[in-house]
């Protein structure tokens, strides 16, 4: 295949051409060429589009493919479908399948069903069996195995030993520990967002103080465990990548506790869901289940200090936390809907349409860079000789979800109208066009 | 009450919760039920006003009274009613609510009175069906009803409700009628008072604009009208207190206490009675007690409701 991207604004950091606006010669899955006015060759392809914008290839930190166990809500196809039509090259999925990925088979499975498909699928592994919080997983093997990272995924770690054994036996192959914090026995049958909304609509609220302990306890295990290893040298910044990754966090306190642990030098990173970028707990008012998230939506105080929080590098990444679930699970009684939205097709329109805080270069950072490092994927980079890997976009597109790839469509934005949409994606060799 | 502004028709289609109610709403639905409780105080307690109006009354949660008082309304104006139980969700016997509700008004009903387990139950019914709906109480909620007849009981006991202080006692963290009693007190320009133990009370309910307190002998001297709420432990999914026996040493309430104070006060409460928790026997059927009154009331106040959602 031969791919002539003609004008496009380079978005890259780590790219010696960011912020030029080149062509791009793609041949055999390369980039052969970056320059002005390159002659197009016999048989290549030509992109040309208005405001045509090209990045490394996106990265999601969290999706679930439902798949094994619950395909009629998504399954590994439909799920990397709807992730090319976001933008995105590559995805890690979590372990909540049914099974669990808790062994080689089921990770095996979820690898052989990922070949051939649009984007790369990277999987995370359960930390215990049935990402129950009990026995270990043989998190070795499964890494070896090739598991990305580890975590339980929908279920929060509660038991500190547990996290702290984690942390200990992961240090030998610098694995990677994400988990969502959460103390449960806090949050028990809350609905949403404990704090004058949730008063006025008589709902058990999920105080954000039920994840800014367990960040606080987390933070300090992984202190405690470096110091052990003499890991911790006093002052000086400890080299990326991250032994502790804390997904989705909502509150303001969070990103306080985070920052300064960054600040002390801990090898500690996070990441934020899109759509609590977007949304507050007032948009519960109308009972609304597709707005039925955990984290919940919290102040907008809380949103405002994300948004601060992507802006001074405290979180690192954007991630859609995209959870498929079909009508039967969500057109219900809001306390007997299950949580989670889709967002691999709405993230980037999101969270452009709503950014006040963020350059798009910083943006394109937190979806490429940022995202690799963590997952300690290979750098990615717009550069003569590299692979091809890219994602090809328009941030000043708009454009009305009204159509989703995924199986579910639980999606708070499906009918809204977004500015910024992906045009398409190259990747492995191909070229997947959106619109 | 004869000043030509007087609305006379309702700002909403549906009873959903006091929350989305005006002022003049209320006012029109406590002057209706004003003229609705004189008629079923006549010889003739029936009015042809709902003939042909098909009222279905669908309960998923346990209810004597609110049910009771629901059918009599219903049958006092002429409605043909018909009655839906089901103890639990209806989502464990497999059918939606959804469903249940489509069944139902496939047998062509104009109005659904519910009551669920499930604050905003009423809500989601309400834009997915036809029909008007009456929320009998979702959940930990709203039950707007009862504070509609609540706040009619303290204008027909004390002449207004704007001005005087109420003091909301019990567990208002579980309670429906709480939360309808302070919006609508509020709207009608009284002042309120929650008081409770401090786990019963939730974290921000002074961002409403009411007093918290937890003394049970300092909300009452500060009162008008006390509004005593059940301790709900069936809505109690964790402990909350140690046991109804210090519940009732600290926060229940005495005839002694009633008659100690220097000034007479209402009391009241919405059923029904935990006697020996919240109210000692003496307290619930002394003189201060318009607790009969309120449940008379429940009936005409039911009746406006039912006939203004009717005119719309």
């Amino acid at each position: 295949m031969q791919l002539l991207i003609r004008a496009a604004h380079i978005v890259d950091a780590a790219s010696s051409v960011d912020g030029q606006v080149c062509d791009v010669l793609i041949e055999n899955g390369l980039i052969q060429q970056i320059g002005a006015d390159i002659t197009a060759p016999d048989n290549a392809r030509i992109i040309e589009e208005a405001n045509l914008h090209v990045s490394p290839g996106w990265v999601d930190l969290r999706a679930l493919a439902q798949d094994p166990g619950f395909e009629h809500k998504e399954d590994i196809t439909s799920v990397c479908r709807a992730a090319a039509a976001g933008g995105f090259t590559d995805i890690a999925l979590l372990p909540n399948t049914q099974p669990v990925v808790d062994t080689k088979g089921t990770l095996g499975y979820v690898r052989r069903m990922a070949e051939g498909q649009p984007v790369t699928v990277h999987v995370i592994a359960a930390i215990t069996k049935k990402a129950a919080g009990e026995d270990f997983t043989e998190m070795i093997d499964l890494h070896h195995g090739g598991a990305v990272a580890f975590s339980d995924g929908l279920h929060p770690l509660q038991n500190p030993d547990l996290l702290l054994k984690t942390l200990q036996y992961l240090q030998p192959i610098g694995g990677l520990l994400m988990n969502r914090p959460e103390e449960q026995l806090l949050t028990r049958f809350g609905q949403m967002h404990e704090g004058v909304q949730s008063t006025l609509l008589g709902m058990k609220g999920m105080p954000a103080i039920a994840e800014e302990l367990i960040i606080e306890r987390d933070l300090r295990l992984l202190a405690y465990v470096l110091e052990d290893a003499g890991a911790l040298a006093s002052g000086s910044p400890l080299p990326s990548p991250p032994s502790l990754h804390f997904s989705t966090i909502s509150s303001a306190r969070s990103v306080e506790l985070i920052r300064q642990a960054k600040q002390r030098g801990l090898p500690v990173s996070c990441d934020v869901a899109a759509h609590q970028l977007v949304f507050d707990d007032s948009a519960l008012a109308g009972f609304d289940t597709n707005l039925k998230v955990n984290p919940p939506f919290r102040s907008a105080d809380d949103v405002a200090a994300l948004w601060q929080g992507l802006a001074d590098g405290t979180i690192d990444a954007i991630v859609s936390d995209h959870t498929p679930q079909d009508a039967e699970s969500k057109n219900l009684e809001f306390d007997l809907a299950e949580f989670g939205v889709t967002g691999l097709e709405t993230l980037f329109g999101a969270v452009i349409t709503h950014n006040t805080e963020l350059s798009l270069g910083q943006i394109i950072e937190k979806l490429t860079i940022r995202a690799r490092q963590i997952l300690r994927l290979p750098t990615v980079s717009i550069a003569e000789g590299q692979p091809a890997s890219l994602t090809l976009f328009d941030p000043a597109k708009q454009w009305t979800f009204d159509r989703s790839l995924s199986k579910s469509k639980n999606s708070p934005f499906l009918g809204q109208t977004l500015t910024g949409r992906a045009i398409g994606t190259v990747h492995l060799g191909q070229f997947h066009h959106v619109v | 009450m004869a000043q030509s502004t007087r609305q006379t028709a309702l700002s909403v289609r549906h009873l959903l919760g006091i929350k989305d109610l005006t002022e003049a709403d209320i006012q029109l639905i406590l002057d209706t039920a004003k003229e609705f409780k004189d008629v079923i105080n006549r010889p003739i307690k029936k009015v042809p006003s709902l003939r042909d109006i098909t009222i279905a009354n669908v309960f998923f949660e346990n209810s004597t009274r609110t049910r009771l008082s629901f059918e009599l309304a219903e049958k006092r104006l002429s409605a043909d009613v018909v009655n839906f139980s089901a103890s639990g969700s209806s989502v464990k016997k497999g059918e939606t609510l959804l469903d249940t509700v489509n069944n139902i008004l496939a047998m062509k009903v104009d109005m659904v009175v519910m009551r669920h387990s499930s604050p905003g139950a009423p809500h989601y019914l309400s834009s997915r069906i036809k029909a008007n709906v009456v929320n009998a109480g979702d959940g930990t909620h709203e039950h707007p009803t009862q504070a509609l007849l609540d706040s009619f009981s303290i204008r027909e006991k004390l002449g207004d409700v704007a001005g005087k202080r109420v003091a909301i006692i019990g567990d208002i963290t579980h309670s429906r009628v709480a939360l309808s009693n302070i919006f609508c007190l509020q709207k009608q320009g009284a002042e309120v008072m929650v008081c409770g133990p401090t786990t019963l009370i939730p974290k921000y309910i002074n961002s409403l604009g009411v007093k918290v307190g937890h003394n049970v002998r300092e909300a009452l001297a500060w009162c008008d009208v006390a509004n005593v709420l059940r301790i709900q432990l069936e809505r109690q999914q964790i402990k909350y207190f140690p046991s109804l026996r210090e519940y009732s040493l600290y926060y229940g309430i005495s005839k002694q206490m009633l008659d100690d104070l220097d000034r007479p006060i209402v009391l009241m409460h919405p059923g029904p009675i935990n006697r020996g928790v919240e109210l000692t026997s003496d307290a619930a059927d002394s003189t201060h007690s318009i607790i009969l009154d309120q449940v008379e009331n429940g009936v005409a106040v039911r009746m406006a409701v039912l006939y203004l959602l009717a005119q719309l």
